[in-house]
C-alpha cells in the first residue's frame, strides 16, 4: 500500500501534522532516532562490566548445595564430593561446579532475618525491606543507571522470568524496568509487525492511536500514564532493532544448546550470554521450584542438576569468548533452608544461614568465604548480610557502592544500603 | 476481496463520507488483499453462537432493598465528606453517564460494556437507571466471573499446585460460593474447617492448599483474613514487630492437629526418610502397580497419592523449634494454644483447636476480620485501600481515615458479611460515581475525592478484548466437583490395582495432562488462543500467555497479580494475535458496525471500545482517516486498532 503519509500522496501539511503527532507520542520519534537516543538518557560504549543474575527462587537448600554437612544427621540423603579447591566440598548434584570451584567465589555466611519468600526476594534484589510507600530498584537497575545503557537499541536490562513480584526499575526512571521474557526458546515474542500490515500503516495506526488519546493523557498526566507512554516508545523503537537476533536461540547450534540443558533455566543462561554479548547491561535468569518443604530428594536432584549444567555451561561458554573478565555472574536465593528434615522429608525456611555465589569480574576465584556452623544453622564466622552482598556485587561491576541517591520521598539510598563490600572475594 | 454486503450496498447513501465508511465495514477491518493465508480461518461455532439461557443462575438482588441500600451510602458518603473536609480538599465532579456505565460494567462485570449495553444505558431516562443497571451486573454470570478472579489472586487458586493435589473441585467451589452468594463468615469458617478429599468436600482444598506447610498456612490465613502479617515471626523476634517467635507459635498451636494426608504420622529418623506413612492398603497398591503396570505405575502411583491427600484434624501439641533462641521458653517446649488477640468465643469452647481458631477468626467480636474485608472491598472499587497494604493492619500503618474504615466494617456487620451488598452499596455512593483522581502512592494519604485512576486488571482487558470478539465467551467453564468426583476417586480399602488402573485411564481421558488445554483449543481456539473467559482458563497460566504478561498472578503469591508496563505487554498489543483478532470478519465488533446506519460508524467504534461517543474533533480524524486510505476498511480496521492502543482504553477512568 503506498497511501502512507510518510510516502506518496498526501499532503505536506498532514505529513507535518503526523510527525508531530509521534513525536509526541514516542519520545523518541519514528522519523528521527538520534534524538531518541538522547531522551533516554546517557549511553556509554561497550566498556564497563555486565552482570548475569541468576535467582534460585522458592530458596535454594545450602546444604544440599554449596554447603554440606558430610557425617551429619542434617545432611539427609545428599553426599558430599570433592572441588577443585582442596579441602572443600559440595554436594554432589553439583558436580560441574564442584569441578570449577576454583573459579568461584562461594559465601557461604550469608544471613538474613526474613523467612518468608516474598519479602526475602524483594530484600535481596533491593537490599531494603519491602515498605508500601516506597518501591526500591532492583541492582540491575542501580547497575544500568551507574554504568549506563550500553550502546545499540536492545534494552539495558532483561529478566527471563516473572515480572510480578519484581521490584523492577523502583523510583529510577522507567526506562530501566526489566524486559521479562517468558521463555527464552521464544524469545521476544511478538516484536514483528503481522505478515499483513504494512510499515506505512503501521505508523499510521501509532499516529492515529496518540492522536485519538490525547485528551485522556492530558486528563491524567501522571507517573502511571507517562510510564505507559514510553514503554509504548521503548517497544516501537525495540521493533525497529538491528540487534534482535540475539533474542533467537535457534541460531545457536545444537550442541551448545544442549551443553546448558534443555531446561527453561538452561536455556535461559544461553539467552543470557547472548544478550550480554550483544549489548545488555543486567540479565537477571530466575528459576523457581526450590521451596521443597516435602520430599526435597525426590526434586533436588532435578533441580540442582539444572543449575549445574547451566552456570557451568554459561561460565565456560564466557570464559572462551574471552568475556568472563567482563562479565560478574552471580547466583543468589533469598535464603536457605532448614538443616533438620521435616517429617515430610522436606526441608522449611531458614533465613539464619545459607550460600550464595560470585564468578567472574571483579571476583577472586577460588574463594570460600565464611562459614556456617556444624549444623547449617547460623554463621560461624564472617556473617553476610543482604546489604553486604549487594555491596560486593558492586564493588565487583565498579558501581560505586557508596554513591547515595536521593527518592522521591527524599531519603538517601545506596544499592546496598547500610552494607560494605566483602574485601575477600574481590579481585 | 470479499464482495460488499448486499444489504448495505443497497441502501441510499446520504453522503461520499458515508458510502467509504460502509464500504469499510462490508470487509473485514485487516488489509483483506494483502492478509497471510493464517488468517482466513473462522471464528469457531461455539463462541459465534449466542446461547438461549444465561452460563449460569446467579442467586438475584433484593431490588427491595433499594432504598436501604441509599441510605447506607449515603451514610458511607458522609464519612468520606468528612475526611475529605478534614484534609480541606474539595471531592472530584460527578461522573457522567458514559464514564459510568464503563466503571460499572468493568467493576461488577470485569469488562467493558457492549455497544448495545452502552446505547440503552444511554438513551434511557429513568431517574433510576444506575440502581437498576446495578442491580442486573450483581446477578449476572459476569459477576461471577469478576469477583472469581479477585479470590483466585487473594486466595492462590491453581489447578495442581503440587502433583499429588488434584485441586479444581476447590476452584469450582469458590466460584459457586460466589454464584450463591454465601455469607463470608460462613464461607471462611468452611474453609477453615472442612476435612476430606477436595473432590468429596471442596471447601478442604483451601487447607490443602498449604499441603506439607503447618506454619506457612497460619502465616496466610492471618494475612489474608485478618489483615496482619505475623509471618516473620515465624523465624525470629522482629525488632520492629509487635509479633514474637513464641506468638506465632502459639497461634499456629490451635492447628498443629491439621493433617493433609491419610495415614499414620512416623517421627524422623536420622538419615531416613520421614513422612506420614500412607496407609497399608495405599502402600500395597502402590506396590503392585510398580509390578504389574509397567510405564503407567509412576503416573498410577501418584494417582493413589492423590486419594490419600485429605483433610483430617486431631489434636496434637506442637513444639518449639529445636534453634529457639528466646529467654522465654527452651527450645522444643511444648507451647499451649493461645490467640493473638481476644478471646475464642464461648458456643465454640468445647470444640477441638481447629475450630477454636476457625470460629475465633470469623466471630462478629473479632472486628478486624469485618475491617479486612471492608477494607479489601474498598479498595477493589475504590482502587485503594484505607490501609496500604491491605494485609499489613499494625499501628504504625495507620488508616488514612479511621472513621471512614470503623464505617465500612459497621456496614459489613449490618449487612451480615453479605459481600455483594457491600459492593452494592459502594458503588452506590457519590464517592464512588465521581470522575478518577490520580493517586501518587508516595504522596499523602489518599482521602478519596474519587476513585483513583487505576489501570485495568489482566483479566478485565483479556475480558473485554475477548468480548470485542466472540458472541459467546461462556462456550467453556471451568470442571465442576462433580466431574471431577466421577473420575478422581476410589475406595483406598477396596478397589484392587485393575479398579484403580480403570478410574486411573478415565481421569487421564479427562484431567490429564495438557488435556483440557487441547479440549480449550479445539472448542474455542482461534489463531492460538482461548475465546473464553478468564476465570475459566486453566490456572496458573503459562509466563507467556497474555494475561501473564498484563500482570496475572501465578498463584503462588497472595495478591500476586501486578498492573505496571511492560514491553512485551506493549508488543502483544501491537503486533500479538488478540488485538489482531478484533478486526476479522464475524468478530462482535465487525458486526455491530455492519449493522449500523452510515453516519453512525466512527461514534459506534467509539461506543464499543471506549464507551463514548467521540468529540467533534476526533470524529473528523477518524472519517479523514477511513476516506483517506485507499482500501476503506483497512482506515476502519486502523480507526479500532488505534482506539485499543490508547491509554484510555487500558485505563478505568
Amino acid at each position: 500500500m503506498s497511501h502512507s503519509p510518510f510516502h506518496a500522496d498526501d499532503s505536506i501539511a498532514r505529513r507535518a501534522f503526523l510527525g508531530r503527532a509521534a513525536r509526541a507520542a514516542f519520545g523518541i520519534t519514528l522519523l528521527d532516532g538520534v534524538a531518541g537516543q538522547v531522551a533516554r538518557g546517557a549511553t556509554t560504549d561497550a566498556d564497563g562490566v555486565n552482570i548475569i543474575y541468576l535467582m534460585m527462587k522458592g530458596a535454594m537448600s545450602h546444604i544440599d548445595t554449596f554447603d554440606p554437612k558430610p557425617g551429619r544427621e542434617e545432611q539427609g540423603e545428599t553426599n558430599a564430593i570433592g572441588t577443585a579447591v582442596s579441602g572443600v566440598q559440595f554436594g554432589e548434584h553439583v558436580p560441574k561446579l564442584a569441578g570449577m570451584a576454583d573459579r568461584l567465589a562461594v559465601i557461604r555466611s550469608m544471613t538474613t532475618e526474613t523467612g518468608a519468600h516474598e519479602q526475602g526476594t524483594y530484600l535481596m534484589r533491593t537490599s531494603y525491606p519491602q515498605l508500601n510507600s516506597i518501591r526500591h530498584p532492583a541492582f540491575g537497575a542501580w547497575a544500568v543507571h551507574a554504568l549506563g545503557k550500553r550502546a545499540g537499541d536492545l534494552p539495558g536490562y532483561v529478566l527471563v522470568g516473572n515480572g510480578n513480584e519484581h521490584p523492577g526499575c523502583g523510583f529510577f526512571d522507567p526506562a530501566l524496568t526489566p524486559v521479562p521474557i517468558a521463555d527464552p526458546q521464544r524469545g521476544l515474542e511478538n516484536i514483528r509487525r503481522p505478515s499483513y500490515l504494512t510499515q506505512a500503516n503501521f505508523d499510521r495506526r501509532l499516529a492515529l492511536a496518540d492522536r485519538l488519546d490525547r485528551d485522556f493523557r492530558t486528563r491524567h498526566a501522571g507517573r502511571q500514564i507517562e510510564s505507559y507512554d514510553r514503554m509504548y516508545a521503548d517497544a516501537v523503537q525495540l521493533m525497529g532493532s538491528s540487534d534482535l537476533a540475539a533474542f533467537d536461540l535457534s541460531r545457536e547450534d545444537a550442541a551448545s544448546r544442549g551443553r546448558y540443558g534443555q531446561s527453561r533455566f538452561g536455556q535461559g543462561c544461553l539467552l543470557a550470554r547472548r544478550l550480554v554479548e550483544s549489548g545488555v547491561r543486567c540479565v537477571e535468569v530466575e528459576m523457581g521450584g526450590w521451596d521443597m518443604h516435602r520430599d526435597l530428594w525426590d526434586d533436588l536432584p532435578k533441580r540442582a542438576g539444572e543449575l549445574d549444567a547451566a552456570m557451568a555451561a554459561l561460565l565456560d561458554d564466557l570464559q572462551a569468548r574471552g568475556l568472563l573478565a567482563s562479565t560478574l555472574v552471580v547466583l543468589a536465593t533469598e535464603f536457605g533452608r532448614s538443616p533438620k528434615v521435616n517429617e515430610n522429608a522436606g526441608r522449611d525456611h531458614h533465613p539464619g544461614v545459607f550460600s550464595c555465589v560470585l564468578a567472574g569480574a571483579g571476583v577472586k576465584p577460588g574463594v570460600v568465604h565464611g562459614a556456617s556452623d556444624k549444623a547449617g544453622r547460623l554463621p560461624d564466622r564472617d556473617g553476610v548480610g543482604v546489604g553486604d552482598f549487594n555491596a560486593t556485587i558492586a564493588a565487583a561491576a565498579g558501581i560505586p557502592w557508596e554513591r547515595e541517591f536521593i527518592a522521591p520521598n527524599g531519603r538517601p539510598f545506596r544499592i546496598g544500603n547500610e552494607g560494605k563490600p566483602i574485601a575477600d572475594v574481590l579481585a | 476481496m470479499k464482495v460488499a454486503h448486499g444489504r448495505i450496498v443497497r441502501r441510499i447513501m446520504p453522503a461520499t463520507v458515508a458510502v467509504a465508511i460502509v464500504a469499510a465495514c462490508c470487509v473485514s477491518f485487516a488489509q483483506v488483499a494483502v492478509r497471510d493465508s493464517r488468517r482466513a480461518a473462522r471464528l469457531p461455532a461455539a463462541v459465534t453462537t449466542t446461547p438461549d439461557s444465561p452460563a449460569m443462575d446467579v442467586a438475584p438482588v433484593d431490588a427491595g432493598r433499594r432504598s436501604a441500600v441509599r441510605d447506607q451510602a449515603r451514610a458511607i458518603d458522609r464519612l468520606v465528606a468528612n475526611g475529605l473536609e478534614k484534609a480541606g480538599m474539595t471531592p472530584s465532579p460527578p461522573l457522567d453517564d458514559a464514564h459510568f456505565v464503563r466503571r460499572i460494567h468493568l467493576d461488577l462485570a470485569g469488562r467493558i460494556p457492549t455497544h448495545a449495553e452502552t446505547a440503552a444505558f444511554l438513551g434511557d431516562t429513568a431517574v433510576d437507571k444506575r440502581d437498576a443497571l446495578i442491580e442486573r451486573l450483581l446477578a449476572s454470570p459476569d459477576y461471577v466471573s469478576h469477583f472469581y478472579n479477585h479470590w483466585a489472586d487473594v486466595l492462590r487458586l491453581a489447578d495442581r499446585p503440587q502433583r499429588n493435589l488434584v485441586l479444581e473441585p476447590y476452584l469450582a467451589w469458590v466460584k459457586d460460593s460466589i454464584r450463591t452468594n454465601v455469607p463470608y463468615d460462613d464461607w471462611v469458617r468452611e474453609m477453615l474447617t472442612a476435612d476430606g478429599r477436595s473432590w468429596e468436600n471442596p471447601a478442604a482444598g483451601y487447607q490443602l492448599r498449604d499441603d506439607g506447610m503447618p506454619l506457612p498456612y497460619v502465616d496466610n490465613t492471618v494475612r489474608v483474613f485478618l489483615g496482619t502479617q505475623i509471618g516473620c515471626a515465624q523465624c525470629h523476634n522482629h525488632p520492629f514487630d509487635d509479633w514474637t517467635q513464641h506468638q506465632f507459635y502459639e497461634l499456629a498451636a490451635f492447628t498443629a492437629g491439621t493433617k493433609t494426608r491419610v495415614g499414620t504420622r512416623r517421627t524422623p529418623v536420622p538419615g531416613k526418610e520421614p513422612r506420614t506413612l500412607p496407609p497399608p492398603a495405599a502402600r500395597q497398591l502402590v506396590k503392585e502397580a510398580r509390578e504389574t503396570k509397567g510405564r503407567k505405575a509412576g503416573a498410577i502411583a501418584q494417582f493413589i497419592q492423590a486419594n490419600v491427600t485429605a483433610v483430617s484434624y486431631r489434636d496434637i501439641a506442637l513444639r518449639l523449634p529445636r534453634d529457639y533462641q528466646y529467654d522465654d521458653a527452651k527450645p522444643l517446649d511444648e507451647v499451649s494454644p493461645k490467640l493473638l488477640w481476644g478471646e475464642v468465643p464461648s458456643e465454640a469452647g468445647r470444640t477441638d483447636g481447629r475450630e477454636q481458631f476457625a470460629e475465633w477468626v470469623v466471630a462478629r467480636d473479632n472486628r478486624q476480620f469485618a475491617r479486612t474485608v471492608a477494607n479489601r472491598m474498598w479498595k477493589a472499587l475504590m482502587g485503594v485501600g484505607i490501609v496500604e497494604p491491605i494485609d499489613d493492619f499494625r499501628p504504625e500503618n495507620p488508616p488514612s481515615d479511621a472513621a471512614l474504615l470503623e464505617g465500612l466494617t459497621d456496614l459489613v456487620l449490618d449487612l451480615d458479611f453479605d459481600l455483594r451488598e457491600f459492593v452494592r452499596v459502594v458503588v452506590s455512593t457519590s464517592a464512588y460515581q465521581r470522575q478518577a483522581v490520580v493517586h501518587d502512592p508516595s504522596a499523602e494519604p489518599f482521602r478519596f475525592p474519587g476513585p483513583a485512576l487505576r489501570r485495568m486488571t489482566a483479566e478485565q482487558i483479556w475480558d473485554s478484548i475477548v468480548g470485542l470478539i466472540a458472541h459467546n465467551p461462556w462456550s467453556v467453564q471451568r470442571p465442576t466437583v462433580d466431574e471431577v468426583a466421577d473420575v478422581a476417586g476410589f475406595d483406598i480399602d477396596t478397589a484392587t490395582i485393575d479398579d484403580v488402573e480403570r478410574q486411573f485411564d478415565a481421569f487421564v481421558q479427562r484431567f490429564g495432562p495438557n488435556r483440557r488445554e487441547r479440549d480449550l483449543a479445539v472448542t474455542c481456539g482461534y489463531q492460538g488462543i482461548w475465546l473464553m473467559k478468564a476465570s475459566e482458563m486453566p490456572s496458573p497460566l503459562p509466563l507467556g500467555h497474555f494475561l501473564r504478561q498484563f500482570g496475572q498472578s501465578d498463584r503462588e503469591t497472595i495478591d500476586g497479580a501486578r498492573s505496571v508496563p511492560t514491553i512485551p505487554q506493549i508488543l502483544a498489543m501491537l503486533n500479538g494475535p488478540v488485538t489482531h483478532a478484533v478486526l476479522d470478519e464475524g468478530t462482535v465488533i465487525h458486526e455491530t458496525i455492519v449493522a449500523q446506519d452510515p453516519e453512525d460508524v466512527v461514534d459506534a467504534v467509539f461506543l464499543t471500545i471506549l464507551s463514548r461517543r467521540p468529540t467533534a474533533d476526533e470524529r473528523d480524524v477518524a472519517r479523514e482517516e477511513v476516506l483517506a486510505t485507499a482500501d476503506p476498511a483497512t482506515g476502519c480496521g486502523n480507526v479500532i486498532w488505534a482506539l485499543l492502543n490508547t491509554r484510555e482504553f487500558l485505563f478505568v477512568e
